[in-house]
């Protein structure tokens, strides 16, 4: 499934990113690799940014950009 | 004997609090500016620590070092050129492993680091536990836990600055991929050395050979010999081939394998009972109904902040200099047989030119006070998640919102706000964008020439007049998108820091020293404008009628410009032209020039200096009450009492009565819209952007769309009428 059509505050595995080689590098290089926890936490008004929580701290990705994010539910480890 | 220099370069991920601590170690000695060629701010300071003289180089925040990029490129091609004796990286304790990134590659780079743990204290009451004797081993480092809002650890990390310098040999520890790619990567540099070697002494053997398989070659000058090149593509094969991954994803993925590792080797994390405030703030400021009328609020209070606060002590100032100390000089000059002519030279040009410069300190100081707390606090970036939705629309970030609300108030500020873009596309776009926000230098001149044409409909002429203002600076940027920025959308990744409360100490600190740049910089050029602006209303000596001067003569001669806006009288050109000194002058030149009048004479008054001491000493404590009355009708309690309203000198209304129709005012005040901002905003653009292009750009992109608005509404007028 999709970033953009988690639910809040479950978590999830990061599978897979489908970006231009640039944005692509810069998101693997905040740690949004393949295998890494993700969870969103709120979004803004009006289809505006969501706020995901990734390692330490958060982040805030346009819905265009999560919809490029593909995701697992994490089932238990 | 001279002291030993010590050349610092401070790296590290935005949010870590690396102004901060930068503050705190080199407090005022700090000095901004910009990287040359680029609209990146550059930090700056030279002390003397113990025997030894360092000079202190704030690098961009980024992430990493491996973009193509303007910060990423700056910080890279300053590490591998310059060579600096000590790198001090700021990570931000609480949120080790994704800062640890940063520094697995400033080591690629073979930088002597020294890694400033900072946010100790919160890292501490939040549960995590590092070890920092472990890390340094780990990492062949030396690190400091610090905090720079308490200015604690300052000392140890300059004392393990100075160590790191004057340690003989350097050790070395080489964080180490995956066996197969380590081969790889010396089959490179084996590869490197034998065809070319020059590479090796330009750059770091392992952030060469890691790049060149990354396929980042930004920093390489010199064109790569062939047989490298086909020895990295083969690499790049052979990777895809066995981990089923591209080059950039296996190598970010093996340097995070090294730092989960150091990390879980490091780290403690101990379950503490306490309420995530962060968590609970954002609760709040990004819900999704009352976020954005509490931005808007916020917005409303940063407005009046900025303007009502600052305008007790921009008119203190003004008074000052006009009652007091242009009478004085003039008195003086007078007494020492100076000519009439040298008098009004340093009492209106020099003394009043820089009047233009010191108004715009107090509301600077006020603007900076409370970006420093919207930055500092973490607000900032919740501001620009609320609002992208609707910059995207316009090809830009939510954070470029801020400066066009401010320049309403007054440009000059607006784009010293935009610092806190840090993406240049974005930077530019919104300070071309910022002239056409109407400031409150314009509204003057529309309120009066509305109280001359427009009685019946003043509000909504000059409502008309923002509104337009901002229609043309959207349009502006859709076409600058479309034919510059050739559509690019900006890509939107923005960390949200905890909410932290910046110390008071930093905040004034920081607001000074920026302060001081637009003094020493901007001083120079609004100063040298004016004094030129002078002469040419007095030239040739003795000129007595403006008309008669070289202003007279250049207002002549560029009239026949505005014909065809309806405005073709030499007056106006004159009144615009003054305009650009600054918008407040243009009313008092449509006095000079209009009404006929002889220019002003300096009135030959004593001047009582004790008088005028005292007077300058109760002025600057009024000032003060009702700079604190006004902080509280911001909040709602109403002590200032109405506003006074402006009154226009009889002869100048009828006058200006006469030399214009309802139609060709209104075309003269879209023109005035539009055009040129001020010589001050100009100049901003000029230090904000780093480099007269962008402000001549800007110069005639304003100019442009003015004559052409202006032409379009007074032909439709005329159609319509």
């Amino acid at each position: 499934m999709k970033l953009s059509e988690a639910e809040k505050g479950k978590r999830y595995r990061i599978c897979s990113l489908k970006f231009p080689p640039h944005m692509k590098r810069k998101l693997l290089e905040l740690g949004l690799f393949p295998g890494q926890e993700i969870e969103i936490v709120q979004d803004a008004p009006f289809g505006g940014p969501v706020k995901i929580k990734v390692k330490d701290y958060c982040l805030a990705l346009r819905r265009s950009e999560a919809e490029n994010i593909e995701i697992e539910e994490k089932n238990g480890r | 004997m001279a002291d030993k220099i010590i050349k610092v370069a401070v790296a590290g991920n935005p949010n870590t609090g690396k102004t901060t601590l930068i503050n705190a170690i080199a407090g005022t000695n700090l000095h901004v500016g910009n990287w040359p060629g680029v609209t990146l701010e550059k930090k700056e300071a030279r002390f003397k620590y113990r025997d030894y003289e360092i000079h202190l180089i704030d690098l961009p925040g980024t992430y990493s070092l491996s973009n193509d990029t303007a910060e990423e490129k700056i910080a890279v091609e300053f590490l591998i050129k310059e060579k600096p004796d000590v790198v001090i990286d700021v990570v931000d304790s609480t949120n080790l492993e994704r800062n640890l990134y940063l520094t697995v590659q400033l080591l690629e780079l073979e930088a002597p680091l020294v890694v400033a743990l900072n946010m100790w204290d919160e890292a501490k009451s939040k549960g995590i536990d590092i070890d920092v004797e472990k890390l340094e081993k780990l990492l062949c480092i030396r690190a400091v836990p610090t905090s720079a809002v308490k200015e604690e650890g300052i000392k140890e990390l300059l004392d393990a600055v100075v160590e790191i310098y004057e340690r003989k040999e350097k050790p070395k520890c080489v964080l180490h991929f995956e066996d197969q790619i380590e081969e790889h990567i010396k089959g490179l540099i084996d590869k490197i050395k034998e065809v070319q070697p020059i590479l090796l002494d330009l750059y770091p053997a392992r952030y060469l050979a890691l790049s060149l398989i990354e396929g980042n070659v930004f920093f390489i000058d010199i064109s790569l010999n062939n047989e490298i090149q086909k020895y990295v593509q083969n690499v790049r094969e052979e990777i895809e081939k066995l981990y089923h991954k591209d080059p950039v994803t296996f190598i970010v993925e093996e340097r995070y394998s090294i730092i989960i590792s150091i990390y879980e080797q490091v780290v403690k994390k101990h379950v503490v009972k306490s309420v995530d405030i962060t968590f609970l703030l954002d609760k709040v400021f990004l819900h999704k109904l009352f976020g954005l009328p509490i931005f808007f609020l916020l917005m409303w209070i940063l407005f009046e902040f900025t303007f009502e606060l600052s305008s007790p002590y921009v008119d203190w100032l003004d008074e000052t200099l006009s009652s007091f100390i242009a009478p004085l000089t003039a008195q003086l000059l007078s007494s020492l047989g100076a000519s009439e002519w040298l008098q009004s030279f340093v009492s209106e040009g020099i003394i009043g030119g820089v009047g233009f410069v010191l108004v715009f300190v107090p509301v600077l100081f006020f603007l900076y006070v409370f970006m420093a707390f919207l930055e500092g606090s973490g607000y900032m970036a919740r501001a620009a998640f609320l609002m992208d939705r609707f910059m995207s629309v316009l090809g830009l970030s939510g954070k470029s919102f801020i400066p066009m609300i401010i320049g309403f108030g007054c440009n000059v500020p607006a784009v010293y706000a935009t610092r806190t873009l840090e993406n240049p596309k974005e930077k530019i776009l919104t300070v071309l964008m910022i002239p056409f926000m109407s400031c409150g230098a314009r509204l003057t001149v529309y309120a009066f020439f509305v109280t001359i044409f427009f009685t019946q409909h003043k509000t909504a002429v000059i409502m008309s007049l923002y509104l337009l203002g901002i229609a043309v600076a959207v349009i502006v940027a859709f076409i600058l998108q479309k034919v510059y920025f050739k559509s690019q959308s900006l890509p939107f990744i923005l960390e949200l820091p905890p909410y932290r409360l910046p110390t008071v100490r930093f905040i004034l600190r920081n607001a000074w020293i920026k302060t001081r740049a637009f003094l020493y910089e901007a001083g120079t050029f609004i100063l040298a404008t004016s004094v030129v602006i002078w002469f040419l209303l007095h030239f040739p000596v003795g000129v007595k009628k403006t008309e008669d001067s070289v202003f007279g003569h250049i207002s002549k001669a560029i009239a026949p410009v505005f014909e065809p806006l309806g405005f073709g009288n030499w007056q106006a050109a004159g009144a615009l032209m003054s305009g650009f000194v600054a918008k407040e002058v243009v009313i008092a030149t449509m006095g000079n020039i209009y009404a006929g009048e002889v220019i002003q004479e300096t009135e030959e008054e004593k001047i009582d200096i004790k008088e005028k001491l005292v007077q300058m000493g109760t002025g600057f404590l009024q000032a003060n009450v009702e700079a604190g009355k006004k902080l509280l009708s911001i909040f709602g309690i109403d002590l200032a009492g109405g506003e006074e309203e402006e009154e226009f000198e009889k002869t100048l209304l009828d006058t200006v009565k006469n030399a214009f129709t309802p139609l060709t005012a209104f075309s003269f005040l879209v023109f005035l819209l539009l055009y040129t901002p001020c010589m001050a905003t100009v100049f901003a653009i000029k230090q904000e952007l780093g480099s007269w292009k962008w402000a001549g750009i800007s110069v005639v992109i304003s100019f442009t769309s003015a004559w052409i608005v202006a032409f379009v509404v007074y032909h439709l007028g005329r159609l319509v009428f």
